[in-house]
């Protein structure tokens, strides 16, 4: 790509840089506070170490969801009176989606490492697990529609519907575990519930969370760079050809 | 300006019909795998979301239509009451303060050894005369796969707690005596 566009189109800036170098030092804490520092759990013992990735994972999916939702929401309102069509609402949205993919996608596997050792089974059909693959398959799909070549409005307008479709589910899945009974447990971190968890782990989980939210803004930046990198290349490759098609009636006249 | 291939194209139509029909393909071919799969996932999901188990009284409330049928069954498993003989392991299970006697004859989980953790057993009634905590009951619950079922609550190793908190009141009003304490 840079060979199209030139060296100084990078999806990397100075600040971009500094959060990277933020990102991969929490994560580092994360990991020795998670494995290292937090004690093991009377009933579940080292496997409790899990919640450290499969909590956070999930929370940052329902975040980027709901960002890919309302950047959804604006490109369909203001796309007609922006002289770029609101792209960039679409692009964000886009860049949302894929690390809110990703993270579910974190929270599965984990969650299914995690109880196989303490449920006994990686895979149980209850409430809970089935709405959260839906959402994986539903965003996954959604991902699939923004590759649908199509004139960038149309495609945008189509994959702003499909992403506020696909939020219906968010709160399905997380009150699937208050709704239905589940083997899943109830939510670790409720807003407004007194979590049961001893004072050091909790705290661990709330670092996690950060380090994860981190993560998680540093890719959606340079995810939204990478979009708008292949709209450039797109874009002048088109100019590029104009320009030979010109050149090539210019010598015919 | 006409943006077209001149020259690699004979006939411009068809190359276009065949590949916005090559697309169209692809794009209704992805659409059902999506469709597919997720049918596939929902049709699971309801098959067992309504009523992934039902608890121990429920069980026994439920039993006359539930006899020869199999099902899941949740309950906290009664640490006195634990035996393993030759690969079988039967144990009693508690909810709502109706108790049932359980015969399992698979390997339990690992956390199965946690005092009063709750555990979602699969299988059917069995008719019998099974002793239990609360008396004498009429069937037994034969069971071949275990569930561990465990609490959103976590708590240091380094605490004094020593087996999985019993709910406040989980054993009030009932008719048999277990210490909650017991291990």
């Amino acid at each position: 790509m840079t060979q199209v566009l030139g060296n100084k189109h990078m999806t990397a800036t100075p600040a971009t840089r500094v959060l990277g170098v933020v990102a991969l030092v929490a994560v580092l804490l994360m990991a020795l506070l998670g494995l290292v520092v937090s004690p093991a759990d009377v009933v579940q013992g080292q496997a409790v170490r899990m919640l450290y990735l499969h909590v956070p994972s999930i929370w940052i999916a329902y975040g980027a969801f709901v960002l890919t939702s309302l950047s959804s929401a604006l490109f369909l309102v203001r796309s007609s009176r922006r002289p770029d069509g609101g792209r960039h609402y679409d692009r964000l949205a886009g860049s949302a989606a894929e690390v809110g993919v990703v993270f579910t996608g974190i929270t599965l596997a984990t969650g299914m490492l995690w109880g196989r050792v303490t449920w006994g089974t990686y895979w149980q059909w209850d409430a809970r697990l089935t709405t959260t693959v839906l959402l994986f398959v539903t965003y996954l799909g959604y991902l699939a529609l923004r590759r649908l070549p199509a004139d960038p409005r149309t495609r945008g307008r189509r994959a702003a519907v499909m992403a506020l479709i696909s939020f219906v589910n968010v709160p399905i899945v997380h009150f699937s575990v208050d709704w239905w009974r589940t083997l899943h447990q109830k939510a670790s971190l409720s807003v407004g519930r007194r979590p049961e968890i001893t004072g050091e782990m909790y705290w661990t989980l709330l670092y996690s969370t950060l380090a994860v939210t981190i993560v998680a803004i540093w890719l959606i930046v340079h995810r939204y760079r990478v979009i708008r990198l292949e709209e450039m290349r797109d874009e002048e490759a088109l100019e590029a050809l104009i320009a030979s098609r010109l050149k090539e009636d210019d010598v015919q006249a | 300006m006409d943006l077209s291939p001149r020259n690699e194209v004979e006939n411009p139509g068809e190359f276009r019909r065949k590949v916005h029909r090559n697309r169209r393909w692809a794009v209704l071919a992805a659409t059902v795998v999506l469709i597919a799969a997720a049918g596939f996932i929902t049709a699971q999901g309801l098959r067992n979301a309504t009523l992934f188990f039902r608890n121990v009284d429920e069980a026994v409330e439920q039993r006359p239509e539930l006899v020869d049928r199999r099902f899941r069954i949740q309950g906290r498993v009664i640490p006195s009451t634990v035996r393993s003989e030759s690969g079988v392991t039967t144990f009693q299970i508690t909810h709502g303060c109706v108790v049932a006697f359980v015969q399992h004859t698979a390997d339990p989980p690992e956390l199965f050894t946690s005092p009063w953790i709750p555990v979602v057993l699969e299988g059917q009634w069995v008719s019998s005369q099974a002793q239990t905590v609360a008396g004498v009951d009429t069937h037994h619950f034969q069971s071949d796969r275990m569930l561990v079922k465990h609490t959103n609550e976590y708590a240091s190793v380094n605490e004094q707690r020593v087996s999985e908190k019993l709910p406040k009141g989980f054993l009030n009003d009932c008719a048999f005596e277990v210490s909650a304490s017991e291990s």
